[in-house]
């Protein structure tokens, strides 16, 4: 009987909670000097202990008890914090700007800040890009870039030296979906890599996800990198660029019509061909150069409706002629579109509807050691998505939608003795194919009490060509259990599918890798991943730490088998093998956000082995990235408001190689099967040495007044690798003609590199 | 514009890159591989080459320095066993001698074959029946020009009929004199012996890609053959086809496979399998041969 009132009364207790009268907060977070939107902005309400953040259109939906008085804190690293005190007795639309500066908090916020969102999210592996940082970091030839900050955070890889290349927790590079506004670009590098296409600075925001992806990400094995392009100042014309040593860049964005419309247009273009034309040997002829363009329209319709329009179109075109050594021709780009509408169906519902459309080309041709081999890519999608969010009460934040894409796929390649880079496979041969992928999805992130949360998904994606389907089920969960003030324990689950395949060249020291569609004989990629985390921040969350453990495991896996030779061939998937892959590691996350020393370390120890029955004798090897120890120093010191001292440091342990342990000869001389044969023990059976280097930088900012307007100015003195490690780009191996003696020989590209750019913004 | 020849320098930098030779270290427990060749030819007394391999950058790779001396070799038939020597053969156009176990007691068709070798230690042994059937050759004509997956060729053109069952496998076999002006096909044979004076000398070249019935059984075939040596209007050679047995074809493929994949550098590497228990890397199988077929050069080598 004393049960059952128990019972009766904590009924009643949360009947009497659910009777209170509930209304919804909702509105933007915006930077008041450009109107940008504020992705990742927190609102949080102290004496409620909730809150929320805003989306990636700077939106935001709050639901709690009727008050008089609510004092709520929008915070948002970079920006001045706002305090803003409502009466809540009906649904209330709140528009918040926030001014950039210090951090420099009154008594009264830093008691209502809330913690971290690093500790508080339900997600984990789940890094925000420090855009901000960019322009203060070291790179070669001073060239910003986002990529590069990518591999400096923990379970990435960089590829080789010098390159913007990454590899995700073991997985391949094609398995990171790289999105700009939504739109994939396929290959986000210009050529060897050196410069991503990414001009930062049209970048507003990027988030890279590496495990316990929400149902709505899908379509690759390892990765999301998130990135949103700015929206254009919607309060005043300014202008923004960059003389550097290799490109210069210039942004121009401004108001179409005020607080209203707003646009941004930036270009950038390299003259690395002319500077390089009178310094290159005789009878030696390049034409490299690269350029890209972002450009983006929005326009606020009404109050709950935006529209949308960017544009990107990246083109890198090389050419190389030497009367020795290798030849080599090289034409890729990307170019997307994305038309979006926003729609606030009322403060609990939030609509984003997209059309995007991308266009991906590659077509690579080399002469090397008097063998020739080109590789072709074409791809073109168009690709229609809707999603949702809906923010029923404080306890749900659910998200749902569909997509689809339409692909249209030509791929093919050839290798064989020598002819000429001109000598191309015949394009009107390749055979057109044509493919869809689709999902719908539904996530649901629940906080279950004040110390649990759990977010909860499934996804549901499939595949149809005119000759295969494949549907598959997703499901996605994550827990959050707060451990304390400012820690959490999270662990997450996700399974992952992906319909296209990029069929790494094991040889290659071009990028002669090759995309394939899905297939009866190729199957999609799949993936599991568990992880489980601990998350700790120290002094009023201006220290951030994390430690991570991953384990994941990774199904069809594609590479060339041995001895492919591609033979003009336009059904690529017919001569590959299959196995599967898996990795696991652990990795460490040390990050201070404020004061005048900022920056991270990132150690990773993980490892990474594959097996396919038809390589290396059916037994299991590393994966070529399969690095023990990956570690990166970043740190930035602001020595006042003029000058700021940064320094990356970067070791990793070597990647791995091929190497034959022994020779043998063969008796059957002389015929054509005469000469010197290889013993091989396992494949990725060496390293390369350990790759290391330190880069550092001095930015210089000035302000002064031209023409009654503000005009900033920016010196950045750097040296990329300034101890001149001749790191490895790669090895190969030369047999004397003569003495019929091979030799190892070392390729490292780049030495101690100084850099000045200017930038200037107005 | 003063900084411009600093900028041009690091431009160019960046595209030329620096190259340097690296020692490699590759692991010094390492055991060496044990290799092992040999054909059976009906009506032919055995030759089996045996090795041992060496570490990858070690400088003797000769058949003399890596032959395995103090193998026990033996084939046995019929319960019979034959202990095969150590001999060796005076190879002219490279100039230097190359060793093998050879026996005295010619192969027969139609026997099994059981190798047995003994080398440090370790027993590796192989089995081959000698039952492929004999193909036929009906014409051979001269291909100025042709594509295969080697590149551009001249060569010959081997028309044969598949002997009827499948699982059929062949190569072609050309045997000719020359003399020491002929040039090799491979880059590195522009050092010319000085071993044999003026004086001709025979040489026996074997096809590279083996041609499988599949599909074709009892089927007219052309065998497109490139070959390894120079020629002239009016040089002679005796053609005639290698029936391989199942394991040396695909031993031969892959050993071809590999060669690929060394000289062009967009080729995945091959590793060579084991088909003779034990671990060695090699075959031991049997070839019967087709009745050759003399064939004049109607032209010179036109490349």
């Amino acid at each position: 009987m004393k049960r059952t009132l128990a019972c009766l009364l904590l009924l009643t207790l949360c009947l009497s909670g659910y009777a209170q009268k509930k209304f919804t907060i909702s509105g933007t977070a915006t930077d008041e000097e450009s109107g940008e939107a504020l992705i990742g902005a927190t609102i949080y309400a102290k004496s409620q202990q909730a809150g929320t953040v805003t989306n990636n259109y700077g939106f935001f939906s709050l639901t709690l008890p009727e008050t008089d008085s609510l004092p709520l804190v929008i915070t948002f690293l970079g920006f001045k914090p706002q305090v803003k005190r409502i009466r809540l007795h009906e649904n209330i639309t709140l528009n918040v700007r926030l001014v950039p500066g210090e951090l420099s908090l009154d008594e009264v916020v830093i008691n209502a800040t809330p913690p971290n969102e690093n500790v508080e999210r339900v997600q984990m592996a789940v890094v925000d890009v420090p855009i901000q940082k960019i322009s203060e970091l070291p790179v070669i030839l001073g060239e910003t870039d986002i990529l590069k900050v990518v591999q400096l955070l923990p379970g990435v890889q960089s590829g080789n030296e010098g390159t913007t290349g990454f590899y995700v927790r073991g997985g391949n590079a094609d398995q990171n979906l790289v999105q700009l506004d939504e739109a994939t670009v396929y290959n986000p590098n210009h050529l060897l890599s050196l410069f991503s296409t990414f001009n930062s600075r049209a970048l507003n925001s990027a988030t890279l996800i590496k495990g316990g992806f929400p149902a709505q990400y899908g379509g690759r094995l390892s990765s999301i990198l998130d990135i949103t392009m700015k929206e254009g100042n919607n309060q005043a014309f300014h202008a923004d660029g960059g003389i550097g040593l290799i490109t210069s860049t210039l942004t121009l964005e401004g108001p179409l019509k005020k607080e209203k419309a707003s646009f941004i247009i930036s270009g950038r273009r390299t003259y690395l061909d002319l500077l390089a034309k009178p310094f290159l040997p005789k009878g030696n002829k390049s034409n490299y150069h690269f350029y890209d363009l972002n450009a983006k329209v929005n326009w606020q319709l009404s109050d709950k409706d935006r529209l949308f329009l960017s544009i990107f179109r990246g083109r890198d075109q090389a050419e190389y002629r030497a009367s020795q050594g290798i030849n080599y021709k090289i034409l890729f780009g990307n170019a997307t579109g994305t038309l979006r509408w926003n729609h606030t169906f009322g403060p609990k519902l939030f609509a984003n509807t997209s059309l995007i459309y991308n266009q991906y080309d590659q077509d690579v041709s080399a002469i090397l050691d008097n063998y020739f081999s080109q590789t072709i890519t074409g791809i073109n999608d168009i690709n229609g998505k809707t999603g949702f969010q809906y923010f029923p009460n404080p306890r749900h934040a659910i998200q749902f939608g569909a997509e689809y894409i339409h692909h249209k796929f030509v791929s093919g390649g050839k290798s064989e003795s020598q002819k000429t880079i001109d000598q191309n496979i015949n394009k009107e041969k390749i055979p057109t194919r044509y493919f869809n992928e689709f999902a719908l999805y539904l996530n649901d992130e629940i906080k279950i009490s004040e110390r649990f949360s759990t977010s909860l998904g499934l996804r549901a994606p499939g595949y149809a060509s005119n000759t295969v389907s494949y549907y598959r089920l997703e499901p996605r969960a994550s827990v959050k259990l707060s451990t304390g003030k400012a820690s959490s324990v999270k662990a997450a689950y996700s399974v992952m599918n992906q319909f296209l395949h990029l069929v790494p060249s094991a040889t290659g020291t071009i990028p002669t890798d090759v995309w394939v569609p899905s297939t009866e004989r190729t199957r999609p990629q799949f993936s599991q991943q568990y992880a489980l985390g601990y998350f700790r921040n120290f002094s009023d969350n201006s220290v951030e730490s994390s430690l991570e453990l991953y384990y994941k495991d990774m199904k069809n896996q594609v590479l060339f088998p041995e001895g492919n030779q591609l033979i003009e061939s336009f059904a690529v998937d017919t001569s590959l093998v299959y196995g599967k892959g898996w990795s696991y590691g652990a990795e460490l996350f040390l990050k201070k956000n404020t004061g005048k020393f900022t920056g991270w370390l990132a150690y990773t120890l993980s490892w990474t082995f594959q097996q396919f029955d038809a390589l290396n004798f059916g037994e299991k090897f590393p994966f070529r990235y399969d690095r023990r120890h990956v570690l990166s120093l970043v740190g930035s010191y602001a020595m006042n408001p003029r000058w700021t001292l940064s320094s990356v440091f970067v070791f990793n342990t070597g990647s791995a190689f091929t190497l034959p342990v022994g020779r043998f000869p063969a008796f059957y001389g002389p015929s054509l099967f005469e000469g010197n044969y290889y013993v091989y023990e396992r494949r990725n059976n060496q390293r390369l040495p350990a790759y290391h280097r330190l880069d550092i930088s001095a930015v210089r900012r000035s302000q002064a007044h031209l023409f009654g307007k503000e005009f900033q100015t920016e010196w950045v003195i750097g040296v990329y690798n300034i101890y001149s490690r001749l790191n490895p780009y790669f090895i190969y191996l030369q047999v004397d003609p003569v003495t019929d003696q091979p030799q190892g020989k070392q390729v490292s590209l780049l030495p101690a590199i100084p850099s000045i750019s200017f930038n200037f913004k107005f | 514009m003063k900084r411009t020849p600093w900028i041009r320098l690091l431009a160019v930098l960046l595209l030329m890159g620096c190259e340097k030779d690296i020692q490699i270290d590759v692991p010094a427990d390492l055991t060496s591989t044990v290799c092992i060749e040999g054909l059976l030819y009906p009506g032919e007394s055995p030759r089996i080459y045996i090795s041992k391999s060496v570490p990858f950058f070690d400088k003797k790779v000769t058949p003399q320095q890596v032959f395995a001396r103090s193998a026990t070799v033996g084939i046995t038939s019929d319960a019979e066993t034959e202990v095969l020597f150590a001999d060796s053969t005076f190879d002219k156009f490279r100039c230097r001698w190359v060793p093998f176990y050879h026996g005295t007691t010619a192969a027969e068709f139609g026997k099994t074959y059981t190798l047995t070798v003994v080398f440090e230690g370790k027993t590796y042994t192989a089995s081959t029946t000698i039952d492929q059937k004999k193909a036929v050759i009906e014409d051979i004509i001269y291909t100025p020009e042709f594509t295969d997956l080697y590149g551009g060729h001249d060569g010959v053109n081997v028309r044969f009929r598949d002997a009827s069952g499948p699982g059929n496998f062949y190569r072609f076999q050309m045997y000719r004199m020359i003399d020491r002006t002929v040039a090799h096909a491979h880059v590195l044979d522009v050092i010319v012996s000085d071993c044999t004076g003026d004086e001709e000398f025979p040489i026996t070249d074997l096809g590279r890609t083996i041609y499988a019935d599949t599909g074709n059984d009892g089927a007219t075939l052309d065998m497109l053959a490139e070959v390894s040596f120079e020629y002239s209007q009016g040089d002679s050679t005796w053609v005639s086809l290698q029936s391989l047995d199942p394991k040396s074809a695909t031993f031969y493929k892959e050993l071809d496979d590999q060669l690929i994949s060394i000289l062009n550098p967009f080729v995945e590497p091959v590793f060579l399998k084991s088909y003779i228990d034990g671990g060695a890397i090699g075959v031991f199988g049997s070839v019967v041969l087709s009745d050759s077929v003399l064939f004049v050069y109607p032209q010179d080598n036109p490349l």
